[in-house]
């Protein structure tokens, strides 16, 4: 099944804007974001402490709700899903 | 009532949202906190369309890192207040309205009372934690929160009426670290003049406000973007506001 994320800010500069990721039924969505994030360290530890947890100021969003951290790797995705992730943006 | 300059000078703008709209404009004040990025923009087209009252709040001095973005500094103010410079500049683009400047860092103890009676808060400071703070002021007092953020060619606005739309809390209940950001000025100019353009709006009555959705800049791509947001109903912030005002509670 395929799923949509969508970065956004410096997340999107690090691991790209619209990525189609094709997954098997019953991914979890934090499964999911690891294994895109995986494919640059830097937009990993983007979003990911040392210990492979969600930094806390990440926003998740599925199909436009927001998804708590905490609870993302309890959300299974569905085909057809679109993930929004993106920080918080802080200069002014 | 309008003088002839200043029917001269709001006329073209005054054919969008008639005398009543100016005369609201007039009788508003405005507090935007920081004269930064985002606070040049901001003050600048607040203050050309006539906002009688913007009060303009930080508590730095210009520095020369700050002139690719900072357009109220120039070169020669390095070194100078940024209150004074901010007010020096705005003075001379619109001499009919007030401008009053405060040096101080925004803080717990001082937020509520340096935006006293205003009608809506700019939000054009860089960082969360004072962001919430202003936040906090916006439900207390019942005024409009109206967001801005930049980062190099990123940049998000919001417009928040407390009680209605997500406040800055639920939609980002955590600050990301500090950083010295990059940033291009073209960036807080696009984010400043939409966060401008949402007071004047509301202030005039006119158009459809920038609320419950998160426009996201991509100067990157030129790709405008926007997500739509619900409040929180556990928000830390505003979960007690809704239907109801509590009493004793007005600004």
């Amino acid at each position: 099944m395929t799923v949509k994320i969508r970065f956004f800010a410096q997340f999107r500069e690090l691991l790209g804007s619209d990525i189609v990721a094709d997954v098997p039924a019953g991914t979890l969505l934090s499964s999911m974001i690891i294994s895109v994030a995986k494919r640059n360290p830097d937009g990993y530890s983007a979003l990911f402490d040392k210990n492979g947890a969600f930094h806390e100021f990440v926003i998740l969003m599925k199909n436009g709700k927001r998804i708590d951290i905490a609870d993302a790797d309890k959300t299974v995705i569905i085909d057809g899903d679109e993930i929004a992730v993106f920080p918080p943006v802080a200069g002014g | 009532m309008f003088s002839e300059r200043e029917l001269g000078r709001y006329r073209r703008q005054m054919m969008l949202f008639g005398e009543d709209g100016q005369e609201r404009l007039k009788k508003a004040n405005i507090f935007i906190a920081g004269a930064g990025g985002l606070g040049s923009p901001v003050s600048i087209y607040l203050a050309v369309a006539g906002v009688g009252k913007i009060t303009i709040i930080d508590m730095d001095v210009v520095e020369e890192t700050n002139l690719n973005r900072q357009i109220l500094h120039y070169d020669r103010d390095i070194g100078r207040k940024k209150t004074a410079s901010a007010e020096e500049k705005l003075r001379q683009l619109n001499p009919d309205i007030i401008i009053n400047t405060i040096d101080v860092k925004i803080d717990a103890s001082n937020a509520k009372k340096l935006v006293g009676n205003a009608d809506g808060i700019v939000d054009a400071m860089d960082n969360y934690p004072t962001r919430y703070q202003l936040n906090e002021v916006a439900i207390v007092k019942k005024i409009p929160f109206f967001h801005g953020g930049i980062r190099g060619f990123y940049g998000q606005a919001t417009t928040i009426i407390p009680g209605t739309t997500p406040c800055l809390k639920c939609i980002f209940p955590k600050a990301p670290p500090r950083e010295e950001f990059p940033v291009i000025g073209a960036t807080a100019g696009i984010i400043g003049t939409i966060q401008s353009n949402e007071v004047i709006k509301y202030l005039t009555g006119t158009g459809g406000l920038l609320t419950n959705r998160l426009f996201l800049w991509d100067g990157m791509q030129s790709r405008a973007e926007e997500i739509r947001i619900e409040r929180n109903l556990s928000c830390e912030a505003c979960s007690g506001m809704g239907k109801e005002n509590k009493a004793g509670d007005k600004k």
